[in-house]
């Protein structure tokens, strides 16, 4: 069983951006086991639990892709959480 | 992040225009000269505020071919490739030359036509979300919801487009957008996304190069992308450290350069992999550890300590343990590890001269048998011909590796070719762009008869524009690559790989009003090379070739890069 981590995001209020955030995740390797958001006016702020398919799936290199994004930035990266699943 | 983005300035417009005109004059402001497309539905407005304006519209005939043919616009020029469709078929139409402009790390903008805001969502006529479509193949994608946004979208669009690690943007705008009127003064300010050089990472770098025996640079497409040729040849130069390139890397160091081994990896010379899997230090520059350029990936480079200079974080470490990353721009964090390590010559002489001595032993023979035409031996001596000016414009296929493998280039801009996605249909359209980017250039599409067939409609686009693009249709009547991986790694169990029933590509040309000829035995080559290259239009030598020739070297799919296999 893979570690879950718990990354902490800002979004802008953007057409697609959850889609985008979500589907990058996926795309990446990983499971989304649990979410939660708060609507912050212009922007949403997301808890995003994740897991990594197989061992290989660094959530670093997770951390960079969502960097890539626009309109979307990692809160207080890379202090996520890390847990035994 | 880069320098590269295109200076944008607000001009406030005070009298209220369409969101179409508004569309059409952030363009002209932001210096786009050419625009492909083809006009649908969803899209008139803009097609409508289009004429008497200064930029040149490419009708093509495929919204695929326009995609293609900005991408290697792009490519060619350097700016900012534009292509123009309307909703639903017109945009999903797009795709495939979006995931290629992705996957290439190409700055390209498409704009398309939806269908008005108050009937999305209802599956209207033509209606199809292409925002959700292409998320994972854009880099970033706008949908324009108010008239007033379109200046600040478009230049936004533009900027992220060309800054940092480039790639294709999508900016959709609802017919009612472009048809209401607003003031628009805004402009988008460019942030600034400076990565401050990392000395601490690059005076790592040095220490590790200094402490090794075998180092080797390992040349991507992000180097051409970075504007740092002249950069890595410096570096090249002033270090005497050898070079492989990728596919996408290639005249980056010139093909006869000393020191330069070649292409690496699948279809890489035997002298690049040799050099790799030797290497106890590998300086990867603006490269991405792609399967078809590391093979088995356990397996490659099993010795060497990995330095990694890219734009792009996420490409650090992502496939690769890296020993020292430098995240940031190319050019200044190239210049100044040469700066470091001109001061004092490394101690390489003995790798450098076992890599040259491998380079000439394994050097490619062009004294093939018999009196067909031998594509290699066309290819080279085409690009010779060609010279300094000459540019590729390759599909996907067989020829594809031919012309990476045996053409010379002087300058990574020489040679255009679908790397990542690996898209058949590139090669004609791409010619296209290529071609009204530089027009001073020689362009010549290399294509085979598979991919040639899928977008052969773009012959109809060069006719119209009398665009000279020449072409090389190496015809080996079937799906050479597939069929030689049927060959060799499925008991030769040929299944659809036959297309013996071609047309006559010579009276399809000339259908389409272009010059063709044929060119079907060996002792025709040098003149057909000459006709092709002397005609004033556009051109096709039609060339005949034996469908059993494979690609050699290559390494088997899933192999180490240390298991070449050679053919008969």
């Amino acid at each position: 069983m893979t570690m879950s981590d718990t990354i902490h995001i800002q979004i802008d209020r953007a057409d697609g951006s959850l889609q985008r955030l979500i589907g990058l995740v996926e795309r990446r390797g990983f499971h989304i086991d649990g979410m939660s958001m708060a609507d912050e006016g212009v922007s949403r702020r997301i808890a995003l639990t994740v897991r990594g398919r197989d061992a290989a799936r660094s959530i670093d290199n997770l951390g960079c892709q969502i960097d890539r994004l626009f309109g979307v930035a990692r809160i207080g990266a890379p202090a996520y959480q890390s847990e035994a699943a | 992040m880069s320098a590269a983005a295109p200076a944008l300035k607000t001009s406030p417009d005070a009298a209220p225009q369409s969101g179409a005109r508004l569309l059409v004059s952030t363009l002209e402001r932001l210096g786009v000269d050419v625009v492909f497309g083809y006009p649908g539905g969803a899209i008139m407005p803009i097609y409508d505020a289009l004429t008497g304006t200064g930029l040149k519209h490419i009708l093509v005939r495929h919204e695929q071919g326009a995609a293609f043919a900005a991408d290697a616009y792009a490519r060619a020029s350097g700016k900012v490739g534009v292509c123009m469709a309307t909703s639903g078929p017109g945009a999903t139409n797009l795709i495939t030359g979006i995931a290629n402009a992705m996957m290439d790390s190409v700055p390209m903008v498409c704009i398309t036509g939806n269908v008005p805001q108050g009937v999305m969502g209802t599956d209207a006529f033509q209606e199809i979300d292409i925002l959700g479509v292409t998320l994972p193949i854009v880099k970033h994608s706008i949908l324009v919801r108010d008239a007033s946004e379109i200046p600040a979208a478009v230049e936004q669009a533009f900027h992220i487009a060309a800054s940092g690690r480039p790639g294709p943007v999508l900016v959709d705008l609802p017919k009612d957008v472009q048809f209401a009127t607003a003031v628009a003064p805004f402009g988008f300010n460019v942030p600034n996304e400076a990565i401050p050089l990392n000395h601490d990472a690059i005076a790592e770098a040095e220490r590790f190069i200094r402490a090794a025996e075998r180092p080797l640079i390992y040349i991507g497409g992000g180097v051409k992308i970075a504007k740092a040729t002249e950069a890595v040849r410096a570096f090249a130069e002033a270090t005497g450290i050898p070079a492989v390139a990728t596919l996408n890397a290639l005249g980056t160091i010139a093909t006869d350069a000393p020191g330069f081994l070649g292409m690496l990896g699948m279809h890489g010379t035997r002298a690049a992999n040799e050099a790799v899997q030797s290497s106890d230090l590998l300086i990867v520059l603006g490269a991405r550890f792609d399967d078809r350029a590391t093979g088995k990936l356990a397996e490659f480079a099993p010795h060497a300590r990995v330095v990694h200079f890219d734009i792009d974080a996420s490409e650090i470490g992502k496939l690769r343990e890296t020993h020292v990353a430098v995240a940031g721009e190319l050019k200044p964090g190239v210049e100044s590890l040469t700066a470091r390590l001109a001061v004092a010559p490394l101690a390489i002489d003995p790798w450098v001269i076992r890599c040259a001595t491998a380079a000439a032993h394994h050097a490619a023979r062009y004294d093939a048998p018999g009196e067909g035409v031998y594509a290699p031996a066309l290819l080279k001596q085409l690009s010779e011909a060609a010279g300094d000016r000459f540019v590729a414009a390759c599909d996907v296929g067989q020829h594809q590796m031919w012309a990476a493998q045996h053409c010379r280039f002087s300058r990574p801009e020489a040679h255009i070719t679908s790397g990542g996605l690996g898209a058949m249909g590139f090669g004609l359209p791409a010619g296209l762009g290529a071609k009204l980017a530089d027009p001073s250039a020689t362009v010549v599409t290399i294509a085979g008869d598979g991919g040639f067939m899928m977008n052969i409609q773009e012959l109809a686009t060069l006719k119209r524009y009398g665009v000279a693009l020449k072409i090389v249709l190496l015809d080996n009547s079937s799906l050479g690559l597939v069929r030689q991986w049927q060959e060799l790694f499925f008991q030769e169990n040929y299944s659809e790989v036959d297309l013996s029933d071609n047309p006559d590509f010579v009276k399809v040309a000339e259908a389409f009003g272009i010059e063709a000829f044929r060119i079907d035995r060996r002792d025709q080559v040098e003149a057909g090379i000459d006709r092709l290259l002397a005609a004033d239009g556009p051109c096709l030598a039609h060339v005949i070739i034996n469908p059993k020739e494979n690609v050699w070297p290559l390494v088997p799919p899933g192999k180490s890069n240390a298991e070449m296999m050679e053919g008969a």
